[in-house]
């Protein structure tokens, strides 16, 4: 049985169409990377696996429980095994590192003072994020507040862990430190991820297999290799990074370039 | 026309009730809320401070210029008919029954409904409302029953205050300016009034208390569209609760003092 399975999913925002039956199965221990344009629903798939939006049309089973279907304490029960990172790291401003680490342990967890204590410097470490504890949020920097709350979503011990574009915004170097961080975890933890982003590089780095979302709809879901050499015009498109092909409802005027030659 | 005014209407209703049965829906669960694990003692104790301690020198202010004015008006109009003596009495019947618990409710409002809007308002378009969610934590639970439960408990204890700050304001006018004899000001100010009035100024208070925790965390918790809508969660939180402070005022006495 996979973990997070993905059912003719379908959502809507008024007359705005973002998901449209996609399908899409994740496997115990593999991490699937989803990519898409800006603006066509990753964050909205996310949302609904996490049961923060409710799907139209089409359901998302986690570990064979339906999400839309379940009463808010089955599904807090299963949010405690979802880690989730925001794509502004979503800290709570008003509390310190550690407290913003400590917070589902505190809430969730019978563990003493020295307990949680330990726990969140191991959670910090992992993120490469020791000694920053007392710091309050808004002294840290961007790619700072992502592995924070990185170790926010890990202090629970998840078996799922969901990324919602981690290094958009990041400079190159620290975009490749969040790809290892990422790396890092799932050799750690063996879980089981999510990764939503836009950079190609850390896609292939970490994925078992890749999942490219256009129009709403998924069209190819498969492995680094295979999707490399994907027919598809709009994967093809995707890959070179190209403003002319399919991929674009409007497509801007062509390169001035171009237009004299 | 007539079609389109009849199709404007009915949206308007719509729109109406939906307001009303979500606000309803938030409070429900809130109530809910109150006796859910965790108790979380230290966030109380900080909504406590921020309601209750922290309103103090706003409330003490706003409660001695009020009874002040008021007692400056109470004498100047009982004077006409040489009825001076009367300004005592009507002045302890205007603070504890209305304007205590009125101006504090109204300047809670102000001061603590708007934060409260402001606070939960970025907290919602940040996400870290939804952060709060996916760490397996009820927002309602963890930021409204704080919150609710401080202003319940804080307003009828402020409302205490501002009387007794009314009752020293009437003092320094009345007493002081007018010359009238201390003793029998502090006789007079109790005379129209009963012990069930007290408890109907801290019901209301208590009444308004709800009213400005719930109307807050609802408009900050409802917030959508970035720093324009973070900016108008407090403003229309603060009108809101003031204006349904006012018209729960009216039937609260009507009902209360039958």
């Amino acid at each position: 049985m996979s973990v997070i399975e993905v059912v003719n999913l379908s959502k809507a925002f008024g007359p705005k169409v973002v998901l449209s039956n996609v399908n899409l199965r994740v496997e115990e221990g593999e991490s699937l990377v989803v990519l898409g344009g800006s603006g066509t629903g990753k964050t909205v798939l996310l949302r609904n696996i996490m049961g923060l939006l409710t799907p139209d049309s089409g359901h998302v089973a986690v570990e064979g429980k339906i999400i839309a279907q379940l009463s808010r304490d089955e599904l807090f029960e299963v949010r405690q095994s979802i880690g989730m990172c925001f794509q502004m790291a979503a800290l709570f401003d008003s509390m310190t590192v550690f407290e913003n680490v400590a917070f589902g342990l505190r809430r969730h967890q019978k563990m003493n003072e020295a307990q949680i204590q330990a726990r969140v410097e191991e959670c910090l470490s992992m993120v490469g994020m020791k000694g920053t504890d007392k710091l309050k949020p808004a002294e840290l920097s961007g790619g700072m507040k992502r592995r924070v709350g990185f170790a926010r979503a890990i202090a629970l011990k998840p078996k799922i862990l969901l990324f919602d574009e981690p290094t958009t915004g990041l400079d190159p170097v620290m975009t490749d430190v969040i790809g290892r961080v990422i790396l890092d975890l799932k050799h750690e933890l063996g879980v089981t991820t999510i990764t939503i982003t836009h950079d190609l590089k850390s896609a292939f780095e970490i994925a078992d297999r890749i999942a490219l979302i256009f129009r709403g709809e998924c069209i190819a879901c498969q492995t680094p290799a295979e999707f490399k050499v994907n027919p598809h015009p709009v994967v093809q498109q995707f890959l070179r990074g190209d403003a002319d092909g399919p991929f674009l409802q409007d497509p801007p005027p062509p390169k001035r370039k171009e237009a004299r030659a | 026309m007539i079609l389109s005014f009849f199709d404007k209407a009915g949206a308007g209703v719509l729109k109406g009730m939906d307001t009303a049965g979500d606000f309803a829906v938030l409070s429900g669960r809130t109530f809910a809320a109150i006796f859910k694990r965790p108790f979380d003692g230290a966030n109380l104790m900080r909504q406590f401070q921020a309601v209750g301690i922290n309103s103090l020198p706003v409330v003490l202010l706003t409660s001695l210029a009020v009874s002040m004015v008021f007692a400056v008006q109470l004498a100047y109009g009982f004077k006409q008919f040489q009825a001076g003596g009367l300004a005592a009495g009507v002045e302890g019947l205007a603070v504890v029954r209305e304007l205590a618990p009125v101006i504090t409710g109204l300047m809670l409002s102000g001061r603590v409904g708007s934060a409260m809007a402001a606070e939960l308002g970025t907290m919602q378009v940040t996400e870290q409302i939804d952060a709060l969610e996916c760490l397996a934590t009820d927002p309602i639970h963890y930021l409204f029953v704080p919150r609710f439960l401080a202003a319940a408990i804080m307003l009828p204890l402020l409302t205490a205050v501002s009387i007794v700050i009314g009752y020293w304001g009437g003092y320094l006018v009345l007493v002081g300016v007018e010359g009238q004899s201390a003793f029998v000001y502090g006789n007079e100010f109790y005379k129209l009034l009963a012990a069930r009035d007290i408890r109907i100024a801290l019901t209301k208070a208590l009444v308004f208390g709800m009213i400005i925790a719930l109307v807050g965390c609802w408009k900050g918790y409802r917030t959508s569209g970035g720093a324009e809508g973070v900016g108008n969660a407090p403003t229309s939180s603060v009108v809101t609760s003031s204006l349904w402070i006012l018209i729960s005022d009216f039937f609260l006495t009507k009902l209360l003092l039958v």
